[in-house]
């Protein structure tokens, strides 16, 4: 009984959120494991955000003590508490936002805990990591990489906010698109569909049955006399869909003065003429994944989404006959209740066989590898198969690669600055520079008032000596560099909140494999409110 | 906190640790508001907000907990952030910002305002005082992933009302009483029948068959007239209230199901008229139901997001009845339940009764998840969103406090970044409309009603405050004379209220003035007659709202054709197509324009969404026809593009 009621009130303070990603999403929320890399006012802002709609576990690694600066940008630090521990003491009043929540620290420099004990970061769903030297990013990176742990490294640096996502390979079977056509099948109709029609005689009917036949049902009719009049072909052009709309006009029932009735039934048919025309077909990103090794060649190790997705491809070139597993939905239309629910099963009745299928692909392909049968349960099947022409798979490249000047794209971020003539990406190159300018004198630019100004030439230097590994890409005006030192790497709480609502969402994305995520950085400069997404 | 300052100029450092702000709305976007602000080094802030804590905002309004439930959002924000940050000075008030304690002296004393509201009569309200008083005033809203803030300056931008937004579709009574067509329209009875049965009952409000539908001219009416009568003998329910006959019933559920389900659905049926053109409704018996409807291969799906058969319906509409009755004694005779789409029993009521008047009528059911949405207006809502524009808002507020208003943008949060890779689509704030009914300097508008039906009380309720925002108005008649009809002094003019307009020689062509102290506003309204406005409305106003809608229509086609713009609005999962507001008035959303209408008792919502339309269409649509108008806004947005601001 307690657990139900849990379970109630877990329904009512997610509800917003539930319309959103849904009940599995949130389970796969709920069972997430969080590693936050040190506590600065990002960091908490972005575990903020996942706490409230209650991510599993997080665990805040973090050497540092709480300092007055801190405690004046960081809302999960209080000024008693300055000189202790601050993933403790962030920890402690993070977990006082969500009960459901559990949360850990640990004490300790992330540069340490790598070297001491690499393996304190396999657990986790995803690590954050903020405020990072990048000596430090580039071990943590690596290890990560290696063990295919998703990583996300975020930045406020005075008005310049940066998120880079790093993924080996990240799968999404909801991507959620904004516009998704149906999928009717009125262009090859499966057998229960055609049964189904040609139980129905439009010409028989009463008015009221007529003017409450679906639409799908009166397309597939006038398609079939449309076919019989063009020897089999659909209409294909747009004077043959007008004349095809005609020809369904012409079906609209007549009162006994020869008057056509109001039937919207009709009226929707006509609508939805060019839609339903569309011939079925697979999306290019789906015959990609199709395309790709992992799922032509399963192993052993391989994920569950491409075991799922070869048992697709194989229902597509077998039973299929080209098509992807029926989605099984149909839209709100006219109907009468008894018909609309009648032609709903049609719909449903098909996917599940179609399902079936492949769930029993599904099994044969994890027997064959040697995997328990549950690894893929029957909804997760029946959920692929669902969002089977939506899947998306994204592989990121890794910071290694950004970072070597042979593989790096900071030449074409930069072709594409000057070609677009809009500048956020710049901010890119200058958050790399006062890495340089970290990496030589272990302090960032500016970080003392007395030091601006010395600091601008010193900085100009590392921006050239960057540019330079980069074979002199650009040249960038002196203005951006003496904002960069006015910062003094200082994190303003808005920057800060605003990046936290943007991270933790992107996130969320990784953690409940809904919605696609971006790739790769992100850069928001806060001066002109603008942001930009480029991969690197 | 000098670390944080730094960045910005010492004179702006002075300004924001000298400034007085006023956040109105402490709900999801004003809790992060006030962190930010207390963070930013913010020393005088004040607080307003008339919402008590639900359950339902723990997910993000992270100022409060379980423990806070019930109580005042403004006071619980106000200790839980100086708990958190004990040197800011933050006054917090339990109250409206439409009440006349706020008056211009009040908005006076702030140097910037901040808006994190939820409703439109709010916003227009505080954009009003904000004119008044000449204040800046930042607006903001967010919708799931979506969000918007801008900034509204005096003579200087567009104030929130230059765009007049189009309003909240209503329903014909006669389509919620007798001629249901949609599911909306069956929950919108079903709301309208919890309140007849357990809540403040509204005339609006009728759940009976309607004989006064237009459509029952003549004979037909007649007819149907005479077998009321009849009814009346048999069931004796046409001329009790609702409530009275429910309560002489005891509230048996069986016995209002069989009057609501079986009973007026035949009386419905001997207005044959009616069913000429439409599927007859079909009449369901307690004793005899179709065990259909339901969906079954989905019983793996919670309850919630499952379609209940027509057996399970009436089951859940007997128990809720049994449930609300028992609810309703609790409360002693006079007792009233408000209907709230978190309790479950009234969910469920309005869940089954609108499920089963849906199949009566050949409409699709709906999941009680998704009757959630349409009956509560629920927008998503997520901490993310909210901590993105309380972020955007914050530094909006900068710009303004160091005298760079000029650098002030409107920013639109997208759900994802957008084809041109932009997740934020900064624009130009627009100069102000000349023609703006509220900003312009002699506000002047024109409506049509029918003077001779239309009596003072709903002009007074429905136009001077329900269409235009006034609070508190007084009118009086240009006739020279200057004869007030209306007065803000309660109980002044009270005689009036039911008087049609006609009575005080109001024709084709009158003039009224309208003034609103607290606003310090002033409206002239032209009123021309007509005997009849179509879709039974009582008023239409003239010019700029069907200019709105023609834009609005442009707005949609352009979606429509875009994948990119306004359809992106909807999350595709759960897309609440439909809504009704939650006093009963029905309203529709159109799918391409949902957000132009969702706004409640809901969480914040976006600003000004007409603009969202035409901006988003200008910035985004890929299509040949608007690239001139996106070159042309990309140009705006890129004019500074070597200055750097330096805050």
């Amino acid at each position: 009984m307690s657990g139900e009621k849990e379970s109630l009130d877990k329904t009512r303070k997610y509800d917003r959120q539930l319309r959103l990603w849904g009940d599995h999403g949130q389970c796969a929320l709920e069972s997430a494991k969080v590693c936050l890399i040190n506590a600065t006012a990002t960091g908490t802002e972005i575990l903020k955000n996942l706490i409230l709609p209650g991510v599993g576990s997080f665990t805040i690694v973090d050497g540092k003590k709480v300092t007055g600066e801190d405690v004046g940008n960081n809302f999960f630090l209080d000024k008693d508490k300055i000189g202790e521990s601050r993933a403790q003491v962030a920890t402690d009043l993070l977990l006082e936002l969500n009960e459901d929540v559990t949360g850990n620290f640990m004490e300790e420099s992330p540069e340490l805990l790598l070297e001491r004990n690499p393996e304190f970061f396999d657990t986790f769903t995803i690590v954050v990591a903020v405020d990072l030297p990048e000596r430090v990013l580039h071990k943590l990176s690596g290890h990560l990489w290696e063990k295919d742990i998703p990583l996300m490294v975020v930045r406020a640096y005075g008005l310049i906010g940066s998120i880079r996502l790093v993924a080996r390979e990240h799968t999404v079977i909801e991507s959620h698109p904004d516009n998704a056509h149906e999928d009717l099948r009125l262009d090859r109709p499966f057998p229960g569909l055609t049964q189904y029609c040609d139980s129905l005689d439009l010409s028989t009917m009463k008015k009221k049955d007529h003017s409450h036949t679906p639409w799908l049902v009166i397309i597939f009719k006038y398609l079939q006399i449309w076919k019989e009049q063009h020897g089999g072909a659909a209409p294909k052009n747009y004077k043959e869909k007008n004349e095809f709309k005609k020809l369904i006009q012409q079906g609209v029932l007549r009162n006994e003065e020869g008057v056509p009735e109001v039937e919207e039934n009709f009226d929707e048919a006509i609508n939805n003429v060019n839609v339903s025309l569309v011939p079925t077909s697979i999306p290019s990103a789906v015959q990609n994944i199709f395309n790709d090794s992992e799922c032509v060649n399963l192993q052993p190790e391989s994920k569950p989404f491409w075991i799922l997705a070869r048992a697709v491809k194989d229902f597509v070139e077998s039973v299929g006959e080209g098509a992807l597993p029926l989605r099984g939905t149909i839209p709100d239309m006219t109907a009468d209740s008894e018909r609309y629910i009648q032609l709903q099963q049609v719909y449903r009745q098909q996917a599940a066989v179609e399902a079936e299928w492949v769930a029993n692909r599904v099994q044969q392909l994890l027997q064959s590898l040697g995997k328990s049968k549950d690894t893929i349960t029957e909804a997760d099947v029946k959920l692929f198969c669902r969002n089977a022409s939506f899947l998306r798979v994204l592989q990121y490249r890794s910071i290694a690669q950004e970072y070597d000047p042979a593989t790096a794209k900071i030449g074409e971020l930069v072709g594409n600055i000057e070609e677009s003539d809009e500048d956020d990406a710049i901010w890119y190159i200058l958050l790399r520079a006062v890495d340089k300018f970290y990496a030589d004198f272990n302090r960032y630019p500016g970080v003392y008032d007395d030091q601006v100004e010395a600091d601008i030439p010193k900085l100009k230097t590392c921006l050239a000596k960057l540019l330079h590994e980069y074979g002199n890409v650009y040249n960038i005006k002196d203005d951006f560099v003496h904002e960069m030192c006015r910062y003094g790497a200082a994190e303003i709480h808005s920057v800060a909140s605003f990046l936290g609502g943007v991270a933790a969402q992107e996130a969320i994305k990784i953690i409940t494999g809904q919605f696609v995520p971006m790739n790769n950085t992100y850069i928001y400069n806060a001066m002109k409110q603008t942001s930009v997404t480029v991969e690197l | 906190m000098a670390a944080d300052l730094g960045v910005l100029n010492d004179d702006l450092q002075e300004k924001v640790k000298s400034s007085r702000i006023l956040v109105v709305g402490a709900g999801g976007i004003g809790c992060e508001l006030l962190k930010n602000l207390v963070l930013t080094g913010f020393k005088d802030i004040e607080v307003i907000d008339l919402d008590t804590i639900d359950v339902s905002n723990l997910n993000r309004q992270f100022l409060f907990r379980k423990e806070h439930v019930g109580k005042s959002k403004a006071q619980v924000a106000r200790e839980s952030a100086l708990k958190f940050n004990p040197d800011g000075k933050i006054k917090a008030y339990h109250d409206s910002v439409m009440s006349t304690e706020y008056d211009t002296e009040f908005f006076k004393q702030f140097d910037v305002v901040l808006n994190a509201l939820d409703n439109r009569a709010a916003r227009n309200h505080v954009n009003r005082m904000c004119l008044a008083a000449d204040k800046p005033l930042v607006e903001s809203g967010t919708a799931g992933y979506l969000g918007q803030v801008t900034v509204i300056k005096k003579g200087l931008t567009e104030c929130y009302e230059c765009q007049p937004k189009p309003h909240q579709k209503t329903f014909p009574g006669c389509t919620i009483r007798n001629t249901p067509s949609e599911p909306i329209h069956c929950i919108v009875w079903a709301k309208h029948l919890f309140n007849q049965l357990f809540g403040e009952a509204d005339p609006d409000e009728d759940v009976s068959p309607d004989t006064e539908d237009p459509e029952l001219a003549g004979d037909a009416g007649k007819q149907a007239l005479q077998s009321e009568a009849k009814e009346d003998t048999v069931g004796g329910i046409e001329r009790k209230s609702t409530r009275i006959w429910a309560q002489e019933t005891g509230y048996d559920p069986m016995k209002i199901f069989n009057k609501l389900f079986r009973d007026d659905i035949h009386y419905l049926l001997s207005m044959e008229s009616l069913w000429k053109k439409r599927r007859p409704p079909e009449p369901l018996d307690f004793d005899s139901l179709p065990n259909t409807g339901g969906s079954s291969d989905n019983m793996n799906l919670i309850h919630d997001q499952r379609i209940w058969s027509v057996q399970e319906c009436a089951d859940i509409f007997k128990q809720s009845v049994d449930l609300l009755k028992s609810e309703l004694q609790k409360q002693g005779d006079a007792g009233i339940l408000v209907w709230d789409k978190d309790e479950p029993a009234a969910m469920d009521f309005v869940t089954a009764a609108a499920n089963i008047r849906a199949y009566i009528f050949g409409i699709p059911i709906k999941s009680r998840f998704d009757i959630k949405s349409m009956a509560g207006n629920i927008i998503p809502a997520i901490a993310t969103t909210n901590a993105i524009i309380a972020g955007l808002l914050v530094m909006e507020a900068l710009k303004i406090l160091s005298g760079n208003i000029n650098d002030c943008r409107t920013v639109y949060l997208n759900r994802h970044p957008n084809s041109r890779k932009k997740l934020l689509v900064p624009c130009m704030l627009d100069p102000p409309n000349p023609k703006c009914y509220v900003c312009s300097s002699k506000p002047e508008v024109t409506v049509k009603v029918n003077t001779t039906s239309m009596t003072v009380k709903s002009l007074e309720d429905k136009v001077i405050k329900g269409q235009f925002g006034l609070v508190a108005p007084d009118v009086e008649l240009d006739d020279g004379k200057g004869t007030i009809i209306i007065s803000s002094e309660e109980g002044e003019t009270e005689e009036n209220a039911a008087k049609p307009l006609s009575f005080f020689g109001i024709k084709n062509g009158s003039r009224i003035k309208c003034d609103d102290f607290l606003q310090e506003y002033n409206l002239n309204i032209t009123l021309l007659h007509v005997d009849k406005l179509e879709e039974e409305k009582e008023f239409e106003v003239v010019g700029d709202v069907s200019e709105v809608q023609a834009r609005a229509a442009e707005a949609s086609a352009a979606a429509a054709a875009a994948a990119t713009t306004v359809s992106s609005f909807t999350p595709s999962n759960t897309a609440p197509d439909n809504s009704a507001s939650n006093n009963g008035q029905g309203q529709k959303i159109d799918d391409e324009d949902d957000l132009e209408i969702i706004e409640d008792e809901e969480e914040e919502m976006i600003v000004e969404t007409s603009a969202i339309s035409r901006k988003r269409k200008a910035d985004e649509v890929e299509e040949p026809a608007s690239k001139k108008a996106r070159k042309l806004n990309s140009e705006q947005v890129n004019e500074d593009d070597d200055a750097i601001v330096v805050l």
